[in-house]
This record gives C-alpha cells, sequence and structure tokens, in this order.
C-alpha cells in the first residue's frame, strides 16, 4: 500500500474494494492481513454447532432414538434366539452313534475338529492331549486340563456326555480339576464346531469308543 | 512520534537467549532417547524377546534372562510417551516461548534466575521420570504416571515458569499481545488447572499413592486431562509458536487476524469438553459420551482455522520450499495437524469409534500429530532458530536438512499408514462373525497375528523417523561448533507504566461481547440439565440470546471489534476470560460426578471389595503397566458382549462394577485382550480363594511363558514376578488410604489384614504346588521353598486379582434412580418408556 491512499481497515471494506485490508500494527516486524472468513469454513463451523442442538433436542427432548442398552439387548435377544435355535437344531440329530460312527469317521469334520482344539483346548490339554508338554529331559509341565487321554470321564463317558460338557462347560457348583474350571464353550463356538472337536477327541481314543477306521476312497 | 521523543525513550536491550538454548539442546538429547524408546517398545510389540531376551544374544549369554523387568513394554511404554510429549516437546516449547515472548514483548524475560530454576528443575524432573518409571513406579493413569514428589516438583516448575511469563508480560514495551502471546496464556493457565486435578492423590509412602477419583469419575477426569493434555501442550502453544516462527520464516503477513481471534476463542471453549470421546461406548453415562462426541465434531472447524492461518500465511513463500528446509518442515507440519484435526472428530463418532478404539488406528492418529505436527515443527523452528542463536549465517548443512525432511516424512507415512492397516484390519477381525451370524470367527490371538507385517512395517517408519533426528541434532551441533553463542540486542521504545495494562476490570467484563457469550453458554448449559420444561425454556433463551447477540454484533461491529483490540492490551482481563472459557467445560462434566458417582446411586450391580491379596495384586498390576495393553471394559457393543461377556451373568461393564477402582484400568488399547471378565466365583471349601474363566496354574503358566498358553502371544515374559515378595506390609497403610476415599473396607487390625493376604497367597500357592508347577528360571527351587516363595510373591498376588475381576454383587434389579437434575439420563427415561422392537434387529446380522 502507498501512502496516498487511504489506509483500509476493515476486511470487510477492503474486500468489496477487492483488496486485503493489512493491519497497521507490527509485532517484531511481524504483520498481519484481516480477511474474512471464508464461506466454506463457516458452513463447517455453524453445521456442526447446529447439529449439536439438533442431535441433542433429539435425543434428550423427544427421545426419539433407543439406549445404547436398549439396542444392544435387543440384538442380544435375537442373537441368543439364534443359538438356541441352532443348538436344538443339531442336537435333533445328534445322539452317540451318529458321533462315533458318522462324524468321528469323516475326515472332514475331523480337520474342523483339529482346528478347533489347536484354537481352543490346546492350552489347557496339550497338542496331544495329554495335558502335559515335554521340556526335555523327561520333564513335563502339567497343564491346567485334564488328560483327554487317559481314559477317564469325570462328567460321564459317553460321547454324548463330551458333547455336553464342551458345550456348557463345568456343571454348576462344581470344583473343577484342581480349581480349573471348563469354560461352556456353546457360548463362543457354533454348536456343528462343538460335534465336530468331540468327534476328533473320540477319534483320538479311538480304541474306547469304537471308532470305526476311517473307509477312505 | 518525533525523532526527538523517539531518542528520549528508547534504549537498547540484550534478549536472554541463553535459556533458549539451553532448551534447544535438552529437547534434542531427550527427544532422540524418547524416539528410541518408542522404536524399542514398537519392536516388542513384534517380538516378544525385545523385552530383555536379546540381551543375551548381543552380550552372548552374559546376561540371562527371559525378559528384563526395566525395560518390559508396560513399563517403557510410558517412558516412551512422557518423554517425548514432556521433555522432548516440552523443552522446545519453552525454548520457543522463551524466545519469541521476549520478542513479542520487546523486553528481556523477567527474571534470568527463574528461567535458570525452570530449566533445571525441569530437566532433573525428566530425569526422575527415566529412573522410576522403568523402576515400576507409577500412578497407573495415562501420561500422569510420575509419582506423586515428582507430581509436586511440576507443578512448582511450571508456577515458576508462568510467573516468569507473567512478569515479563507485566514488563512489556508492547502495548498489545500478539496471537502467540494468547495461545501461551492459555497453555499455561490450563496445563496447571488439567495437570492439578488429574494428580490429585493420598500418598501412601514416598512412592505410592492412590489418586482421589475412582472408577468412572477417574476416567472422565483422566480423559478430560488426557485429551486436554493434547490440547494444550501438543496443540495450543504450537499454535502459538507457529503464529510467531510462520510469519517470521515466511517473511510474509498472517493469513488473517480475524480468524486468529475466532479460532482462538472457539479452540480454548471447544477443546476442553471433547475428552469423554476417549471413552465412548463404555459405561460412561451416555450424556457425557454425546458431549464429547458432538463437541469433538464442532472441533473440527476451528482446529482448521489454525491450519488455514499457517498455510495461508505460506502463500507468496511456496517458491522457497524448494530452496529452505525450513519452509518446508513447517508446511509439512502444518499439513499434518490438518489432517490429524480432521481423522480426531471422524473417530469421535460413537459409530467409527466402535470399531477404531482399542486398536493401533487410535495410535496411528496420536502419531500423525506428533511425529508430523508436532515433530516436524521442532525440526522447522530449530533449523530457523540454530543460526540465530550461535551467529552464523546459516545452517552447516541444507542437505543434512533435507535428508532429515525426506526420512522423517517416509518415516511418518510408513508409520501412519501401518497403524490404519492394523487397526482397521483387526477390528472388521474382532468383531467378524461365524456364517451363523451369532459366534465370533477368531480368537483375539488370531487378530493379533494378522497385523505383524504392519507392526514391523510401524517399527521400521519409527526407525527412519529416529535417524532423521539423529541427523538433525548432528546438523544443530555443528552449526553452534560452527558459530559461538550470541545474544540478540534490539532498540526498544520503552513505555511508560501507567499507559500499559490500564483497562479496568469494569470496562473489561461488563460489556455487550462477554455478557451475551456468558449467558448463551449458562442457558445452554442449563438447557442441558434441567429438567422436563425447564430445559426447553433454556433453549429458547439460548436461541434469544444468541440472536440478539448477532444483531448487536451487526449493529455495533465497531464497538466490538474496539473491545477485543483493547481487552488484547491488557493481560490480566485477559487471562482471566480465558480461565473462564477453559474451566466452563471440564466443571459441567466433573462435577456432576461428585453426585451420581457413589455406591447408593449404582443400578444394576456394585463391585465387591479387594481382599488384601487382590488389592496387592492390583497394584502390580498397575506397577507393571498392564493397562498398556489391557482394557478392563465391556462395552455395549455386540462384539464386545460376544467376545468377554457372552454369559448372560457377565454381559457389558457396568458402571457400578468399578467404582473402587483408584485409580480406574478401563484401559485405552487392546494388543491384548480385554480382562473385565477374567474372574469368578468363590473356589468350593474356600473363602478367599476365587477361580475365574482360567485357573491359577493356567495363570502361573501364562505369566511365566504367555506362548506356552497363548501361542502367537507377544506378551512379555512375568516370570520374575514369582520370585519377587509382594508388598504386603504396606497393605494396611494402603486399606487405610482406601477407606478415607470412600471405600467400605470392615475395620481390620494391622495383623488382621497381614495375616488374611498371607494365607491367601498360601491358599494359592497350595493350588499351583498340587499341579506340581516348578519355575524354569530357578530350577533348584523345589518343595516347601517353591510354597513360601510363591505364597509371598508378586505373582501369586496378581494371580489374585485376576480371579476377583468382574465379581459383583446384585443389586435390587427393580432399583432405578429417579429423575434428578444434573443426571440427563434419568431425566430422559421420565419422558420416554421403552419402544417395541423394531423391524431391523430381527435379522441376524451376519459377519461383514
Amino acid at each position: 500500500m502507498s501512502q496516498e491512499e487511504p489506509k483500509i481497515t476493515r476486511a470487510a471494506y477492503a474486500s468489496k474494494k477487492g483488496e486485503i485490508a493489512l493491519r497497521e500494527h507490527e509485532y517484531d516486524g511481524i504483520q498481519e492481513y484481516d480477511q474474512l472468513l471464508p464461506n466454506w469454513w463457516l458452513f463447517i463451523f455453524f453445521a456442526f454447532t447446529f447439529f449439536f442442538f439438533a442431535y441433542w433436542i433429539i435425543y434428550y427432548q423427544f427421545g426419539l432414538t433407543r439406549t445404547d442398552v436398549e439396542r444392544l439387548e435387543d440384538r442380544l435377544a435375537v442373537i441368543n434366539e439364534a443359538k438356541a435355535a441352532a443348538l436344538e437344531e443339531l442336537l435333533a440329530n445328534l445322539d452317540d452313534d451318529v458321533l462315533v460312527t458318522q462324524l468321528a469317521t469323516d475326515p472332514e469334520q475331523l480337520a474342523v475338529g483339529h482346528q478347533v482344539y489347536t484354537t481352543h483346548c490346546l492350552a489347557c490339554h496339550g497338542a496331544d492331549l495329554h495335558a502335559r508338554i515335554s521340556i526335555g529331559d523327561g520333564q513335563f509341565v502339567n497343564l491346567p486340563g485334564r488328560s483327554l487321554m487317559d481314559g477317564e470321564w469325570e462328567y460321564g463317558d459317553t460321547p454324548m456326555d463330551i458333547f455336553r460338557i464342551i458345550n456348557d462347560g463345568s456343571p454348576p457348583g462344581s470344583s473343577g480339576f484342581n480349581g480349573a474350571l471348563m469354560e461352556a464353550f456353546g457360548q463362543r463356538l457354533p454348536p456343528t464346531d462343538i460335534a465336530a472337536v468331540t468327534a476328533y477327541i473320540l477319534r483320538e481314543n479311538a480304541e474306547q469308543f469304537d471308532v470305526p477306521e476311517i473307509s477312505g476312497p | 512520534m518525533s525523532d526527538a521523543a523517539r531518542s528520549a525513550n528508547t534504549t537498547t536491550i540484550t534478549y536472554e537467549d541463553r535459556t533458549v538454548r539451553h532448551f534447544l539442546a535438552a529437547s534434542m538429547f531427550w527427544g532422540i532417547i524418547g524416539l528410541f524408546v518408542g522404536v524399542l517398545a514398537a519392536t516388542q510389540l513384534s517380538w516378544w524377546q525385545m523385552n530383555g531376551k536379546f540381551l543375551e544374544w548381543i552380550t552372548f549369554g552374559l546376561i540371562q534372562s527371559e525378559g528384563l523387568a526395566f525395560i518390559t513394554y508396560g513399563r517403557i511404554r510410558p517412558l516412551h510417551t512422557n518423554a517425548v510429549i514432556f521433555a522432548f516437546v516440552g523443552n522446545m516449547i519453552f525454548a520457543c516461548v522463551y524466545y519469541s515472548t521476549q520478542r513479542l514483548c520487546k523486553c528481556r524475560t523477567a527474571s534470568t534466575l527463574l528461567s535458570r530454576i525452570h530449566f533445571w528443575g525441569w530437566q532433573a524432573i525428566i530425569a526422575g521420570a527415566a529412573i522410576t518409571l522403568p523402576a515400576g513406579l507409577t500412578r497407573g493413569k495415562e501420561y500422569a504416571e510420575l509419582i506423586w514428589p515428582l507430581n509436586i516438583a511440576v507443578v512448582l516448575i511450571w508456577v515458576v515458569f508462568g510467573a516468569n511469563f507473567f512478569w515479563t508480560l507485566a514488563r512489556r514495551n508492547e502495548r498489545s499481545l500478539y496471537v502467540s502471546l494468547w495461545f501461551y496464556i492459555a497453555t499455561i493457565v490450563t496445563v496447571a488447572l488439567l495437570y492439578i486435578v488429574n494428580h490429585l492423590s493420598i500418598p501412601t509412602s514416598l512412592t505410592h499413592s492412590y489418586p482421589i477419583f475412582g472408577g468412572v469419575q477417574d476416567a472422565l477426569v483422566q480423559w478430560w486431562y488426557g485429551h486436554n493434555a493434547v490440547a494444550f501442550f501438543l496443540t495450543t502453544p504450537i499454535l502459538g509458536i507457529m503464529y510467531y516462527f510462520v510469519p517470521k520464516a515466511a517473511q510474509r503477513p498472517v493469513y488473517s487476524y480475524r480468524l486468529s481471534i475466532i479460532h482462538f476463542w472457539a479452540l480454548v471453549f471447544i477443546y476442553i469438553w471433547a475428552g469423554p470421546h476417549h471413552l465412548l461406548n463404555t459405561s460412561l453415562p451416555r450424556w457425557l459420551q454425546l458431549l464429547g462426541m458432538l463437541f469433538s465434531l464442532m472441533l473440527w472447524a476451528p482446529s482448521w482455522a489454525g491450519m488455514l492461518n499457517g498455510l495461508l500465511t505460506l502463500r507468496g513463500a511456496w517458491d522457497r520450499l524448494r530452496t529452505d528446509p525450513v519452509i518446508k518442515f513447517l508446511a509439512v507440519s502444518i499439513t499434518f495437524y490438518g489432517m490429524a484435526t480432521f481423522e480426531g472428530p471422524l473417530l469421535s463418532i460413537r459409530a467409527v469409534n466402535a470399531l477404531s478404539h482399542y486398536t493401533d488406528w487410535t495410535v496411528g492418529h496420536v502419531h500423525s500429530a506428533t511425529l508430523g505436527w508436532n515433530g516436524f515443527m521442532i525440526a522447522g523452528v530449530f533449523y530457523w532458530l540454530a543460526p540465530r542463536l550461535w551467529g552464523t549465517k546459516k545452517l552447516w548443512s541444507v542437505n543434512m536438512a533435507n535428508m532429515h525432511f525426506w526420512l522423517g516424512l517416509v518415516g511418518i507415512l510408513l508409520y501412519v499408514s501401518a497403524m490404519w492397516i492394523a487397526g482397521i484390519m483387526q477390528g472388521l477381525m474382532l468383531s467378524q462373525t461365524n456364517p451363523d451370524g451369532t459366534t465370533l470367527k477368531y480368537e483375539f490371538v488370531e487378530t493379533l497375528l494378522a497385523i505383524q507385517f504392519p507392526y514391523i512395517m510401524r517399527s521400521a517408519g519409527g526407525a527412519f523417523y529416529l535417524v532423521g533426528f539423529i541427523l538433525c541434532a548432528v546438523n544443530l551441533w555443528m552449526t553452534a561448533r560452527s558459530g559461538k553463542a550470541v545474544d540478540a540486542t534490539a532498540e526498544v521504545v520503552v513505555l511508560e507504566r501507567n499507559k500499559v495494562d490500564t483497562m479496568p476490570a469494569r470496562q473489561a467484563f461488563l460489556n455487550d461481547p462477554v455478557t451475551y457469550s456468558v449467558l448463551a453458554v449458562v442457558f445452554m448449559i442449563l438447557w442441558m440439565m434441567l429438567p422436563p420444561h425447564a430445559d426447553k425454556v433454556a433453549l429458547a433463551l439460548t436461541v434469544i440470546l444468541t440472536v440478539k447477540a448477532v444483531i448487536t454484533f451487526k449493529r455495533d461491529s465497531q464497538t466490538w471489534a474496539g473491545y477485543f483490540d483493547r481487552l488484547i492490551e491488557n493481560y490480566i482481563p485477559f487471562t482471566v476470560l480465558v480461565f473462564i472459557a477453559v474451566a466452563i467445560g471440564g466443571m459441567v462434566q466433573i462435577i456432576p460426578s461428585f453426585f451420581v458417582n457413589r455406591a447408593e446411586n449404582m443400578e444394576e450391580r456394585l463391585q465387591e471389595l479387594y481382599t488384601p491379596l487382590e488389592l496387592a495384586g492390583r497394584d502390580v498390576y498397575i506397577a507393571e503397566g498392564c493397562y498398556n495393553c489391557h482394557s478392563q471394559m465391556i462395552r455395549t457393543l455386540v462384539p464386545d458382549v460376544l467376545r468377554y461377556g457372552p454369559r448372560d451373568d457377565q454381559g457389558y461393564s457396568r458402571i457400578g462394577e468399578s467404582l473402587y477402582d483408584f485409580p480406574h484400568q478401563w484401559g485405552s488399547k487392546r494388543t491384548g485382550p480385554d480382562l473385565a471378565r477374567e474372574g469368578g466365583a468363590l473356589v468350593p471349601d474356600s473363602e478367599v480363594m476365587r477361580t475365574g474363566l482360567r485357573s491359577n496354574v493356567w495363570h502361573f503358566q501364562h505369566f511365566v511363558d504367555p506362548r506356552q498358553t497363548s501361542p502367537g502371544s507377544n506378551m512379555p515374559a512375568y516370570d520374575f514376578l514369582f520370585t519377587k515378595e509382594a508388598d504386603i506390609k504396606s497393605l494396611p497403610g494402603k486399606i487405610h488410604v482406601q477407606r478415607r476415599l470412600g471405600v467400605p473396607y470392615p475395620a481390620m487390625t494391622r495383623d488382621e489384614i497381614e495375616q488374611h493376604a498371607l494365607d491367601h497367597g498360601m491358599e494359592i500357592a497350595q493350588s499351583l504346588m498340587a499341579a506340581e508347577v516348578f519355575l524354569p528360571a530357578e530350577p533348584d527351587l523345589r518343595g516347601d521353598d517353591l510354597l513360601r516363595t510363591l505364597a509371598s510373591s508378586e505373582g501369586v498376588a496378581l494371580i489374585a486379582y485376576m480371579q476377583k475381576l468382574g465379581v459383583y454383587e446384585e443389586i435390587d434389579p427393580e432399583f432405578r434412580l429417579d429423575p434428578t437434575p444434573l443426571n440427563p439420563d434419568t431425566q430422559r427415561r421420565a419422558i420416554r418408556s421403552r419402544p417395541p422392537v423394531p423391524e431391523e434387529t430381527s435379522a441376524i446380522e451376519t459377519g461383514r
């Protein structure tokens, strides 16, 4: 700006004239323009301020949306119903015989069962189902679970008993194995996975449960 | 002013730049240490051996260790965050504040002695932190880990800093305060407020204390502080620095003064309210969650105003991007500020947060701001300052600075994109269901294994960034060596004292702009808090006042502008108004919790008290920094409930379940799974010992070697906990303090407490011995010796705590709080009964 022109100090006036106002004051050599705020910026600012009021009114004044807990409980109810239905459907066609002769001889089921075992059971019952791991020199570390290879079945020794203990966990009031309680895996796994892992355990104990050899093609 | 008059009042002053040089050097020194610790912590997430086993390899077996307690992730992650925030950025802030304040006030810093005390005091605190944090001495609250004696030191030194700063303002030879100084004022006032409130504690020993807030209230206060540590330690001072150094370096006027005004007030007022966005979908009351989300969204525009004012100031200087590394660093720094302040509001949307929270996305977000905005601002400003502070014409090596720029930029991009990939992928995997739509597809550890590659990429990015700053340190060192320290001088016009800061209080506080703003905000708050109908009146008054204010402003815009121009010529009223603006948000959010967060107000569930040994175990949990990787909060989200609380008696976390947790341990990141439902019922025939999701033996083996029970886990081995004696002796004192804090412990004698803890420990140890456990590192420790060692160990105390997590007593299921003011959620229940289930939920939502 040259000295002759009148000083423009207000941004609105300056922008009308197509110029940019430069404030008179100088701080350690720093000067400041005084430009109008960009419209898109103002839009964002006002839009979210409006959104705050609108959201609060909708939620607290009119009570129009459900609360988190209502939403959650509604969905969990649906899920639990579906879970129960799936279990019922499976149980309708599942008995000791089906587990032993059909599932425990089906390589596909056994593969699924092995996978489930590795992910969920191995930590307590060991890779070889003996509930211990070797650390060399004939020494073993005992794992928290029971051995699944000693032929003893604390909570019933039919194939369906095994299915149930996996599905429902340790019976209520049980003191567990040295304090260790079995988790109810029916809570976190589909019933078909539980049937598959039962089949896998039966296959590993083929002799005790008279599991037929797999008749491969 | 005539030349004669000028010469009569002018004098030559010498700026006190020695302190600036000190802080600059300290920033670089601690910065490199802090960044190095960050890289080490990052590698620990990929390779558990980095927690100490690697020492075996690099010393060729001289040091035998599965894990060195001092460098386990849980202890050095706080060291990293504290070092980079308070030492790296902190020292840089002080350097720049001392440099620019003197020049903007046209006077020397008021007291050189206070500057020295400030400098050495701050370094002593950092050194104290560097010793205590790896030693496991911590308060267990993020970015507020330092123990109480250090807290007091921080407050004292901050007061020294503030006194020196305001004293300098009082002696200034510049009538009006430049925008940088506004931001410095906001920083000093607000950090003091935040720090003091969040560190209120009752000591139990010289190194241990319990915060006076517990449970949800502690969570609220912690994230009010945590979020605003970001706002008022990593943002506002840096904005002030930007407003000084960017126009200086670019030699261009600031883009817009009025944008500065709007930006400043909007930022300091709104920022404070946004803290609860760290607690979305948790058991924090819904109204606070909404405030956190909605104010975060409102914060987007004011944040971007800062970016605009920075970037648009560079207009006309863009050509220098090619030649001047300073401009390069500043431009990229401001760009990252814009990116991070867009991402922040995005992550604050409750639906987005459901996916992103507890994952690495948040970590990436923080690092794009700290590495990009803070780190590059540090580099740009230091490269500009060094030649001036050491009287050289230019930097020692411009090429090396360019090298630093590219290394740093590539490092940030690698880091941030790795965290996007890791965070989003893990978030999606954790909520993915099986085809049946009712069970989850992946185990937690599977999601951890899936993000191993991004984790390595992150470490690489961090290493690039570290190398960049090592180059920076070399460059600055050589620049300093090639010149010699000079304190700049300036010719200034001395103002007469009775002509500065003359505004009377009446004029400052009783006028249209202040009255309208304060009244509108007060009615807005009443609108949120008052019972039905009264709230609508308050809302109407808010709207009327706002409209009236706009009309008055249109009419009297000259007067309003004139008032503000006068206000910034008076630092005391300005500071008072800033304090009011920042105090409001915190008061509205925190004060109601004093009335609501009490046992008699809890619905559904109330936490059971910890036994003495469980309390000792909890303090081990905190000391080892377990909260850095494990949350204790099942959110009101289907995947959270399915994964961590599928049984009817489990479910999502209720507010009463952590009522007696001093401090709360809700966590902020899940590198491991949530632990809120880990505990369980008493073992039959036992009065104290519990067994939960997993048995004592499982926990023992998991702590000794996490990979044995959870293949693929990256958790450090904690075998050392089983040979370290638990601090039973201090329990009576700790329980005494807990009683003072309102935890209803029955009266117990010192001996009763200790005996109770010892018996409890013995019972757990016996259950371990029954499974024939042994310690691999102490193969000779067997039989009764082992039993006694275990019984009194920290590890067994920690197991006791694990087995107690999530244990609650049920409250009358019919009990619901009456609608009360200060508790909008109860008032909402009054106007609305439970609606019918809408159609959409009848279909199962299957995996994505």
